[in-house]
């Protein structure tokens, strides 16, 4: 019988090569040297197998069969054990073997039925090829006999249970069910969760654009509710606009405005008084009182923003919107020094304040979640040496 | 953020020599994979030859950069803060301005279709121009609301503003607006892409949320739009929901790419319904995307954009070139 001529050759692994005496052993080791994932070591059961685990699991993309010839390291072929090897690689084997070409009649004498079965049930792929059924020296496989090894991976076989039982007797096709699993494993598209957002946006259309709707005339809210938060800044302006902002991308004022003359040694004492409100982007200054001082004849939009107030420093400043020099008259004294600092880009710029709502309210304790708005400030200023005054009072070389 | 780090591995590098502030956009050339063209907060447009990983040209804007686009493999048009757009001969490295917006640009586009460049602004307005001479065609209003977003692929040409209205034009025939809708989605529109088959468009938003939608108007076919939430993490008991920066389109499948503040980039099958695959976590926001014609490679761009306005070590702007595999962007 052409089944017993097959017998007579090992079983052999198709991506090394390597023969065996047992088709167990083979599988085994096609585990541990090709389908095991070298992140988490999980060992898998298909090539397919592996790739679609290393995607789903670690995100990652494997092209190669891990320890294969460079031939044979085809990952989307579905061999476990002798199963799936295209039939071309076996004679090929067989001849190498044998010398002989004596495949083509074992196909003939298969039970019909089985190989209906097997067919249907690996799809396309692998189904040309029969020595899935063949008797190994272990013959039919009951159906009692995997879990032993499939004990490693209970989700793997709870999945395994259906192929199996509907071919008792046969043994069952990893390959095939590995990719069935994958499919139903696949994160399922949450398209239907929107419905709400589009019939609003419906009964808004009616009114063309005069009226802004609610959610975009007011700061943004966590609308979606209160186990939620929108990571964006509370104003409805895109993440551009508000960066743009910032004095360091503002047009730079002509040098003219000179080096502030540097008033007192490097030694700076916040301002601890009652009603602090801003710092000045330009020294890092917390200023009291809300006094905004602008100036005359500036109306740079600045000026809209509410919050940015008298800056505590007595230095001039340039205003980055208009390109004026603007004296600031503090309303409380503060002490303070800032030492080598490039003052070109000037102060008091809206961007520099932060965003106006919140950063009114914030107390002085929470200067440290200003300070990397005012780094931004002092890092676009002319590259020599950048000082930044650090919320614990010492001065710091900005450094990016 | 917590962030883990994934070993780079063969299907994914960084680029050498990045820009020193915020990377604003990246587009790969029309008809290769070698080059990208990067803009960016430092006021620079870069070209990068991805193959070999150098930088090639920089020339500088006044203000930081905020689009930039291809012509042809030697024509770049940048566009910014600054409001000037701006015309680079790759060959000659000679630039040439070709004429200003009031506002700051946010978006450059080039119609192949007219052979004329388009330019969204924060004035408002999107202004097209010849785009061999300082010569603006047209200047077309867009509800007087800012320019978010546009897209534009073949004739259909789709405008985001500020106020979540969607223009869709004709680029050969600007006299008037083809639709006029009302973005689906209830937040900020983040960006708009039209599928590269013309069938309609992807759009974003602030708000962790995806749209679908279609530009035939025929309510059989507009029944079939939809929109999706992704880009969100339980944390703590809390979810938090980004924004979705960046979208886009493989020219062969169909299929899109969006990247969140979140970090992550996911691939999906809109016509199917299905996420195909999510990379790993990259180490900051994801501000631009952007696949090769042929679809084969995904640059990445990395970069936090204030989203929390708290984040104190500023992380590191990077961009990532990824050899995507049919296995993830190809419907199944």
């Amino acid at each position: 019988m052409g089944r017993k001529k097959k017998k007579a050759s090992k079983p052999w692994c198709w991506y090394c090569n390597r023969e065996f005496d047992d088709e167990k052993i083979l599988i085994q080791h096609q585990k541990a040297k090709h389908f095991k994932c070298h992140i988490c070591h999980k060992k898998l059961y298909t090539g397919p197998g592996l790739s679609i685990h290393c995607m789903q699991v670690h995100k990652e993309a494997i092209d190669k069969v891990p320890n294969s010839l460079p031939n044979r390291s085809n990952i989307e072929i579905e061999i476990y054990g002798m199963e799936g090897i295209p039939p071309e690689d076996i004679k090929e084997h067989e001849r190498q073997k044998t010398g002989g070409g004596k495949l083509s009649d074992s196909d003939d004498d298969e039970p019909a039925a089985k190989k209906k079965a097997s067919t249907a049930l690996l799809g396309p792929g692998p189904s040309t090829v029969t020595p899935g059924i063949l008797p190994t020296p272990m013959g039919p496989v009951p159906p009692g006999m995997y879990p032993g090894h499939m004990g490693m991976n209970p989700m793997m076989q709870h999945f395994m249970q259906a192929p199996r039982m509907m071919m008792p007797g046969m043994r069952p096709l990893f390959p095939a069910a590995s990719v069935a699993i994958s499919t139903p494993s696949k994160p399922t598209f949450p398209a239907y969760s929107a419905p709400p957002t589009t019939s609003t946006s419906t009964d808004l259309k009616e009114n063309g654009d005069v009226r802004p709707p609610p959610a975009n005339s007011c700061p943004l809210v966590t609308a979606t509710g209160a186990g939620s938060k929108i990571v964006h800044p509370p104003e409805d302006v895109s993440l551009e606009e508000i960066r743009a902002r910032s004095s360091r991308y503002r047009p730079k004022p002509k040098p003219e405005a000179p080096s502030t003359p540097i008033p007192s040694p490097a030694m700076i004492q916040q301002s601890t008084s009652s009603s602090p409100h801003e710092c000045c982007s330009g020294c890092s200054q917390t200023t009291a009182g809300s006094t905004k001082q602008a100036h005359d004849g500036c109306n740079g939009w600045h000026d809209a923003q509410p919050g940015p107030s008298a800056c505590a420093c007595l230095t001039s400043h340039a205003c980055s919107a208009c390109d004026a020099s603007v004296q600031y008259r503090p309303s409380t004294p503060a002490r303070y020094a800032v030492a080598g600092r490039d003052d070109a880009d000037g102060c008091h710029v809206p961007g520099g304040h932060g965003i106006a709502d919140d950063a009114a309210a914030l107390p002085v304790v929470d200067r440290s979640r200003r300070t990397r708005q005012d780094r931004h400030n002092s890092q676009f200023r002319p590259p020599q040496e950048r000082v930044d005054c650090g919320t614990n009072g010492f001065v710091t070389t900005g450094s990016r | 953020m917590t962030v883990t780090r994934v070993a780079e591995s063969r299907t994914e590098f960084k680029l050498k020599s990045l820009p020193e502030d915020a990377i604003s956009s990246i587009k790969f050339a029309p008809k290769s994979n070698q080059f990208l063209l990067v803009a960016s907060w430092d006021c620079s447009v870069r070209l990068y030859d991805v193959s070999a990983n150098i930088e090639r040209h920089k020339y500088n804007h006044e203000l930081p950069v905020l689009d930039v686009c291809f012509r042809d493999s030697v024509h770049s048009y940048s566009g910014g803060v600054d409001q000037t757009l701006k015309m680079f001969d790759l060959n000659a490295t000679s630039e040439t301005v070709l004429g200003d917006h009031k506002g700051a640009i946010r978006c450059v586009e080039f119609a192949s279709e007219v052979n004329a460049i388009l330019t969204g602004s924060w004035d408002g307005t999107v202004k097209m121009w010849d785009s061999r001479v300082p010569n603006c065609v047209g200047t077309y209003n867009q509800g007087n609301e800012r320019v978010y977003t546009m897209s534009i692929v073949g004739e259909k040409f789709v405008v985001g503003t500020s106020g979540r209205k969607i223009f869709v034009w004709d680029v050969r025939n600007m006299g008037h607006v083809n639709q006029r809708r009302e973005s689906s989605l209830k937040y900020q529109t983040r960006c708009i892409r039209v599928f590269p088959n013309k069938q309609g468009y992807v759009l974003s938003s602030i708000e962790g949320r995806v749209a679908v939608e279609y530009l035939d108007s025929n309510p059989e076919v507009q029944k079939k739009k939809y929109a999706f939430k992704c880009h969100r993490i339980k944390d703590g008991g809390i979810e938090k929901i980004y924004p979705v920066n960046a979208i886009s389109f493989h020219s062969v499948y169909n299929t899109f790419a969006t990247g969140g503040s979140d970090g992550y980039v996911n691939i999906w099958d809109g016509f199917n319904k299905k996420r195909l695959c999510q990379f790993h976590r990259y180490n900051t926001a994801v501000s631009s995307l952007s696949f090769s014609h042929d679809g084969s490679a995904l640059a990445i761009a990395c970069s936090q954009l204030d989203e929390t306005q708290i984040e104190d070590p500023k992380p590191e702007d990077t961009i990532y070139i990824r050899y995507v595999t049919d296995q993830e962007t190809k419907p199944k």
